[in-house]
């Protein structure tokens, strides 16, 4: 039953962004539906692959990992490179499928960098639990960040400039509810199970046979597959990055969003990053209608929001629970 | 040899300052196993706070200055425990990074808003040139606020030691770390224990972040930056550990100093942080940190 209406909820949700993609494009409504919106909408949807697929580590596995823009920095720069450097560009590729070769050549490769990169760290970091392991994985953020500032043929710390706009809305769609539902399927199966079992008691999964490094391996790896897929949309969506953008206050705002949501939560990451998107942006055009010279306030109104929410649901608005339509057909 | 000696006192200067943040990290996680992420932003707000009073208290003198500026910090810091972290110590401890997270933030924008976004720099208020002594022996330069920062904080340090080894206090805060279920039974205000340990902390880093400003300089976005490199200073000491915390900081603005040196300023965080995870691979639990006991 609940496998039925959760491909109903994804197809609903592909069918709306491409009406939507489409009734933007063409002007309907410019009031409601104009490229404002859509850009939100976009950024959002980058935000749940990147919080989702942190959720694996930080909710599933219950591991305290704190690089995950690093893993986003590897995606986007190599998407850059293959979108620049690589492949040719999509105005000279036929119509439709040219551009959607790109995009999938381009994030592939992102996805492939990113798993490596994760993999590499995984192997590196199986040795260490709790405080240390943040240290590593945060530690790692940062040599990768100064690895890219150090790199002349991407711009150093300039900045990589001229990204072709190969994302759309749609494109970002698609691929964070392919995200949503690959890492759904992957919680409900055995390796989600011994994730899971690795969380509650690491020694008793071991004890029933379960390769803890192995596994935990397996789920760096394809957590950083997913924040590099979410680097290469960012990259061909904002079309300029530089390394700063993915240190340590990106990893933090994709911590902030995970807890607001709730840990070991599909639901919990959708509602975290659309609530802290939407909170922010209310927070900055309601300031800036009523009082501009408090629009600065924002940035001290959400931190405030963020503590009460957390003193008064300590768990995060989903913490261990999901939606009827997410929830596997039997309870995990 | 004159150099070797200046870039020693400068791994000095840099691991004093390192180590007034780190012990605040390494004290409230050794009593209560929080990471207060937001201690970096204690420290930036230490040093606004020294800034403001050097500015608009101008008649009054650095010794008395500084003393005041730890005191309104540790007043902070004990606020923002009993306002954000009190509810939350038997939470699970993913809320409680979060609601540290957001603590810094806020403390951030508020002193950006306050002060403005530009850096500055404290005035010193110490005597300026030279320490003739060590250029006529040595033949280096050593300013004297320079000697001053490293033996002040090298004071405050073994006061702490002092504290915690050697009183009532302490021993109350050591007996909190061990147990802190089985303390207050004890007849021990566990509240008093904790919210002291706050007041300590941030007033250490609060001399850290006044040091800092006098010698390099204020902004209200370095918390984020000092606040992660003070941690993992502690985390390599072993976190808990004082000794540790102290060891960790002066190694890691080693680490630092000597690659600014010889290499090259843009590679200095890469190749601390390479550095630093090496050597948690050899040691997991830090230098001077205890191993966890396995449960079965």
């Amino acid at each position: 039953m609940g496998r039925a209406r959760f491909w109903m909820v994804c197809a609903a949700a592909l069918a709306a962004s491409l009406l939507l993609q489409l009734a933007v494009d063409g002007g309907v409504l410019p009031d409601l539906l104009n490229p404002y919106y859509l850009h939100l909408l976009t950024v959002i949807g980058m935000n749940i692959i990147l919080v989702a697929s942190l959720n694996l580590l930080n909710g599933y596995l219950g591991e305290f990992a704190l690089g995950h823009a690093g893993f986003m920095a590897v995606g986007a720069y190599t998407a850059a490179l293959l979108a620049t450097k690589v492949l040719p560009p999509a105005a000279d590729l036929p119509p439709v499928v040219g551009p959607f070769c790109v995009l999938v050549v381009t994030l592939g490769g992102a996805m492939a960098a990113a798993a490596l990169v994760g993999w590499l760290v995984g192997l590196l970091t199986f040795k260490t639990v709790g405080d240390y392991l943040a240290i590593i994985t945060l530690g790692f953020n940062m040599i990768i960040v100064n690895a890219i500032q150090n790199l002349d043929f991407v711009g150093g710390p300039r900045g990589f400039t001229g990204i072709p706009k190969n994302t759309t809305f749609f494109a970002v769609a698609v691929c964070a509810v392919l995200t949503l539902a690959i890492l759904r399927n992957l919680i409900q199966s055995s390796f989600g199970r011994v994730w899971v079992s690795i969380r509650e008691n690491a020694i008793a999964a071991e004890l029933m046979g379960v390769a803890v490094n192995r596994a935990k391996n397996m789920a760096f790896t394809v957590a950083a597959a997913f924040a590099g897929l979410a680097g290469g949309l960012w990259a061909q969506n904002q079309q300029f990055i530089t390394p700063r953008s993915f240190d340590y206050i990106k990893t933090t705002e994709i911590l902030v969003m995970l807890y607001l949501g709730g840990m070991a939560s599909l639901s919990g990451s959708i509602l975290g990053v659309v609530a802290y998107t939407v909170l922010m942006e209310v927070l900055r055009n309601l300031l800036s209608a009523f009082a501009p010279q408090l629009a600065e306030w924002r940035m001290l109104i959400s931190p405030l929001i963020l503590i009460l929410i957390m003193l008064t649901r300590r768990y995060g608005l989903m913490g261990n629970r999901e939606w009827s339509w997410l929830r596997p057909g039997r309870s995990a | 040899m004159g150099v070797l000696v200046q870039q020693l006192l400068n791994v000095a200067q840099l691991g004093a300052v390192y180590a007034l943040i780190a012990l605040g990290y390494s004290m409230v996680y050794g009593i209560i196993r929080l990471i207060n992420f937001a201690h970096g932003d204690i420290f930036m707000l230490g040093g606004f706070l020294g800034l403001l009073i050097g500015v608009h208290l101008a008649w009054l003198p650095v010794y008395v200055m500084m003393p005041l500026a730890m005191v309104l910090t540790a007043l902070a810091g004990v606020l923002v425990e009993r306002v954000a972290y009190r509810r939350l110590r038997d939470a699970n401890r993913m809320s409680v990074v979060i609601t540290t997270l957001g603590v810094g933030i806020f403390l951030e924008n508020l002193v950006r808003l306050a002060v403005g976004p530009e850096t500055r720099q404290i005035r010193s208020g110490l005597p300026t040139g030279s320490v003739t002594w060590l250029q006529g022996h040595l033949g280096v330069y050593v300013t004297w606020d320079k000697v001053l920062i490293i033996l002040v904080s090298l004071t405050l340090m073994a006061v702490l030691w002092l504290i915690v080894n050697r009183t009532l206090v302490g021993t109350a805060m050591r007996a909190v770390a061990d147990a802190k279920d089985v303390v207050p039974l004890m007849g021990v205000n566990l509240n008093l224990i904790i919210a002291g340990t706050f007041a300590i902390g941030s007033a250490l880093a609060a001399a850290g972040g006044i040091f800092y400003g006098q010698a390099y300089a204020l902004d209200p976005y370095m918390g984020i930056d000092l606040g992660w490199k003070a941690f993992i200073a502690a985390v390599i000491g072993g976190i808990g550990s004082i000794e540790g915390a102290v060891l960790g900081s002066f190694l890691l603005a080693g680490v630092e100093v000597t690659t600014v040196a010889y290499l090259s300023s843009n590679l200095k965080n890469g190749i601390a942080f390479g550095l630093l995870i090496l050597l948690l691979l050899v040691w997991p639990w830090g230098i001077m940190g205890k191993p966890a006991m396995r449960k079965v």
